[in-house]
């Protein structure tokens, strides 16, 4: 599964918590100099993989190695490779912005001199110049978000690992988050970035992994996944007025396959469906509505977005996990029936 | 009444953990007094002599008791709302800050009452002895400790309207309540018997803590009074004192709980280096080492977490602690003044009593504050997270934490060390008790800074590893005096000296002779033990960080 340019390659990967399983069987692959968006639930197990990646937490099975080095076994290395910026910021009181720098400089290891060169680099990288002298628990969440990634940067790591960066950002620094990271993947930093917020995910990242219940459900580019995903396809049907949504929804309905989804708006005079149907059926469908007297004025696909795709892969995943706790319920036997078994 | 602020806040402490914890060590502690005082001879007294001694302990043990666990609910009452945004929320609300406050006020003392109501089975069990009455002796002792209930949940409101965080709300209510029960009483043994204005202050002083009216309650001597008459009415006075006090905590605190606790701006940051050359010079004047000026990077030869700790504590910046050596170099030398000018008629051993007090409490108030928080304080606010992704190793980690609590006790404790010298100076003879007293100091301080950095370990918030090394120390140096104060009756010399034992302020006073320690033989047993549980201690440290960096 790893190329020659991999920088991340986790094989195999299983963690479990006693009976309760956090990840199981990941493998995935990171190329230098990419982002790779790292999305799932709340709960999925993205912060249990970030944590074995930086050497925080054992796998139970598998491997995970960054640039070479062992996650497990090469511990200290994988610390001086990795930037990891965790979920909570962490901060310290009475401690100024250049302090804070200064503490987690020395701690990796930084001569003094190279140190306040360094902190000025971090400081410009990150645009947080302005508020080296202020003192750290009076700072903004966007303005710490800035500082936890300053920090991350402090002893240059190859690899850059941030655990929902955008995670309570305004949309001003969102934008100006997005441009930070942009920026390190372009000076060669290769970042796995986990996000809630997937509009701003899909503008930066290379390569994405969808993860639900600690499975790895789809990897790959963004347009690999959604290829994937658009089996079926979102089709609207825009009507001319109210009145032709019920009997157009009917129409829709017998047409496409029994299991589909069919969401008819009265409000927006429109109805949306899912379906596998070619090209030629959905015609064939346009037909039928237009011949049963319906005015529809459009007829379009839209565009599947990582929203889309993500929604789909834990739509499906949900199912699946449903009809799996209901083939293993038991058949219910009544008290009556043991009865009659008696009495017979 | 229909306040939902007393169910929510008596409610929830019922089911913390701690809250179970208490009542059931205390119900166990109340138990175990009047069974080992429990008459077992076929023949009963008929004076209640022993039933008055059962009486007493239980009396000052629960008094001890309140002292130590009143303050620790109320001090984190409203800084932990604050701090959660709950608070905000109940401003929001229609309810207006008298009832926040009272609902929040009668929900902790529903507890303290619960606590009161667990020792009624001890104080039957005394009067069932008999040669007790029950409104004059149990009735009063009762009043007496709902007071001081009252007075320290108050207290520790109000601490917690100012406070920032839960663990410095906790460790200033410590220290208040430390510094009104105990550190007042102080002055007035030194001068008690004597006359002139010091020692009316000192006789004033004394009626602040509830031990001297405690006492008068229950028909004792002063404290420690070696045969003196004193003033009476000490009792009456605390109650006027402890009136007032909670009326100013109730008005003060009510006053505070508005929009005013939020509405702080924030610190700009602003740094000297960016002032006037003017200001500049007026600040190095001032401060000698300006907390506000910009740091230079941390030393290639300096522990990066020892310089971190020293520059996050309030009081870890360097001129806060050249304000406090200088302060206790200052007493220090003034007391020893006073003794070598023969202003009053004291000893050396006076002297150097009043001194190893004055060391002691500072140890015991400063050390836990300082060390309690030093892993916990990480964990709970995410920085441990962020020490593990460092190549710091666990031990690097726990030097540079400890070494930053140990210059801070050691600097204090050199800057009395003037007073020493002119003891000293003064009877050269003393040298080698001298000697054995700092010693002694020593070993407290050591002993204090691994209890409360182990406690500190086991514990991920600050909070309740504060609370425990407050509660094993002040148990240790303060309630194990409670045997002392009942020397010769109920307690014969070998309690007395094994309780003692395990106290390092009454070794340090015994080496120097203060009146009342001379005749115990408490060293080199209580350095076996304070060796034996800092060994524990220090391993218990070490394991649990290395356990703490490790990958789990």
């Amino acid at each position: 599964m790893s190329g020659d340019d991999s920088v991340i390659v986790i094989n195999n990967l299983t963690k479990k918590y006693g009976n309760f399983t956090a990840l199981d069987d990941l493998s995935l692959t990171v190329d230098r100099g990419h982002i790779l968006g790292f999305i799932g639930p709340n709960g999925a197990g993205k912060t249990t993989t970030i944590r074995i990646l930086v050497g925080l937490a054992r796998p139970t099975e598998g491997t995970a190695s960054i640039a070479g080095a062992d996650c497990v076994k090469d511990a200290r290395k994988i610390k001086r490779l990795v930037g990891y910026m965790p979920d909570r910021f962490g901060s310290y009181d009475n401690m100024r912005v250049r302090e804070y720098l200064d503490f987690f400089g020395a701690a990796f290891g930084i001569k003094r001199a190279d140190r306040k060169k360094r902190i000025e680099v971090v400081l410009d990288i990150t645009g947080s110049t302005y508020m080296q002298d202020r003192y750290v628990e009076t700072l903004s969440h966007g303005m710490q978000q800035r500082l936890g990634i300053a920090r991350t940067l402090l002893h240059d790591p190859d690899v850059l690992i941030l655990d929902e960066p955008a995670n309570g950002l305004d949309p001003e620094a969102r934008v100006e988050m997005r441009d930070i990271l942009l920026r390190l993947a372009d000076s060669g930093k290769t970042l796995i970035v986990t996000s809630h917020i997937l509009p701003e995910l899909s503008r930066i990242c290379n390569r994405v992994a969808i993860i639900t219940n600690g499975k790895l459900r789809a990897f790959g580019t963004l347009s690999d996944i959604m290829q994937k995903l658009s089996r079926q396809r979102t089709i609207e049907v825009q009507l001319a007025s109210p009145e032709g949504v019920e009997s157009a929804s009917k129409t829709i309905h017998g047409f496409v396959e029994a299991d589909a989804n069919v969401t008819a708006s009265q409000a927006e005079s429109t109805v949306r469906f899912r379906s596998s149907k070619s090209e030629e059926e959905l015609g064939e469908l346009l037909k039928q509505l237009v011949t049963a007297g319906i005015a529809v004025t459009q007829f379009r696909e839209l565009q599947t977005d990582l929203e889309e795709a993500f929604l789909t892969v834990t739509r499906e995943d949900r199912e699946s996990q449903k009809a799996k706790t209901e083939s293993q319920q038991p058949v219910a036997t009544g008290p009556e029936n043991s009865s009659a078994g008696g009495m017979s | 009444m229909n306040n939902p602020i007393i169910e929510r806040e008596f409610v929830g402490l019922l089911r913390t953990r701690r809250a179970l914890i208490v009542q059931l060590s205390l119900a166990a502690v109340f138990a175990l007094i009047v069974l080992l005082r429990w008459p077992t001879d076929a023949r009963v007294e008929l004076s209640g002599a022993q039933a008055r001694q059962v009486f007493h302990l239980f009396g000052y043990a629960m008094l001890a008791t309140l002292i130590l666990l009143v303050p620790v609910f109320p001090s984190t009452a409203i800084v932990r709302e604050k701090n959660k945004g709950t608070l905000a929320l109940l401003l929001n609300s229609p309810l207006g800050p008298a009832a926040i406050y009272f609902g929040k006020l009668l929900g902790l003392l529903g507890f303290v009452c619960l606590l009161l109501v667990l020792s009624f089975p001890a104080a039957v069990a005394c009067y069932a002895m008999g040669g007790i009455s029950l409104l004059e002796d149990i009735g009063s002792l009762y009043a007496m400790l709902a007071l001081v209930s009252l007075q320290y949940a108050t207290l520790g409101l109000w601490i917690s309207s100012y406070a920032k965080s839960t663990d410095s709300a906790l460790r200033v209510t410590y220290g208040v309540a430390l510094a009104i029960s105990v550190i007042t009483v102080v002055p007035h043994l030194f001068f008690q018997g004597q006359e002139g204005n010091l020692a009316d202050y000192a006789e004033m002083m004394r009626c602040v803590s509830p031990f001297p009216a405690l006492m008068e309650v229950m028909g004792h001597s002063d404290l420690s009074s070696q045969g003196l008459i004193t003033a009476g009415g000490v009792a009456a006075r605390f109650t006027a004192i402890a009136i007032v006090s909670i009326f100013f905590f109730i008005i003060a605190t009510i006053s505070r709980l508005d929009h005013s606790i939020f509405d702080r701006p924030k610190d700009s940051g602003q740094v000297t280096d960016e002032r006037g050359a003017g200001q500049r010079t007026v600040r190095r004047v001032v401060f000698l080492v300006d907390p506000q000026r910009r740091k230079q990077g941390i030393g290639p030869l300096t522990n990066p977490v020892m310089i971190k700790e020293f520059r996050t504590r309030r009081f870890g910046r360097s001129h806060w602690m050249l304000r406090l050596v200088a302060f206790c170099a200052l007493t220090s030398l003034g007391l020893t003044y006073v003794t070598v000018t023969g202003t009053m008629a004291w000893g050396i051993d006076t002297i150097g009593g009043i001194m190893v007090i004055l060391q002691s409490a500072l140890i015991v108030l400063l050390t836990p504050s300082l060390a309690a928080g030093l892993i916990s304080a990480e964990r709970e606010s995410g920085g441990w997270q962020l020490l593990q992704a460092t190549p710091l190793t666990a031990g690097t980690i726990v030097r540079g934490k400890l070494m930053s609590v140990c210059w801070t006790v050691l600097l204090l404790l050199c800057a009395t060390l003037p007073g020493y010298l002119v003891i000293v100076y003064i009877q050269p003879a003393m040298t080698h008790q001298i000697l054995q007293v700092l010693a002694c100091l020593l070993w407290t301080a050591a002993f204090a800074i691994l209890l409360s950095a182990s406690v500190s370990s086991l514990f991920d918030k600050t909070a309740p590893a504060t609370t425990t090394s407050y509660a094993i120390i002040i148990g240790l140096c303060i309630g194990t005096l409670l045997f002392w104060l009942g020397r010769g009756n109920p307690f014969g010399r070998p309690t007395v000296e094994a309780a003692l034992l395990l106290n390092p302020v009454a070794a340090a006073l015994n080496v120097i002779e203060a009146p009342g320690f001379a005749e115990y033989e408490l060293v080199p047993g209580n350095w076996w033990f304070m060796g034996c549980v800092s060994a524990i201690c220090i391993a218990v440290l070490f394991a649990r960080t290395w356990q703490l960096t490790r990958p789990r």
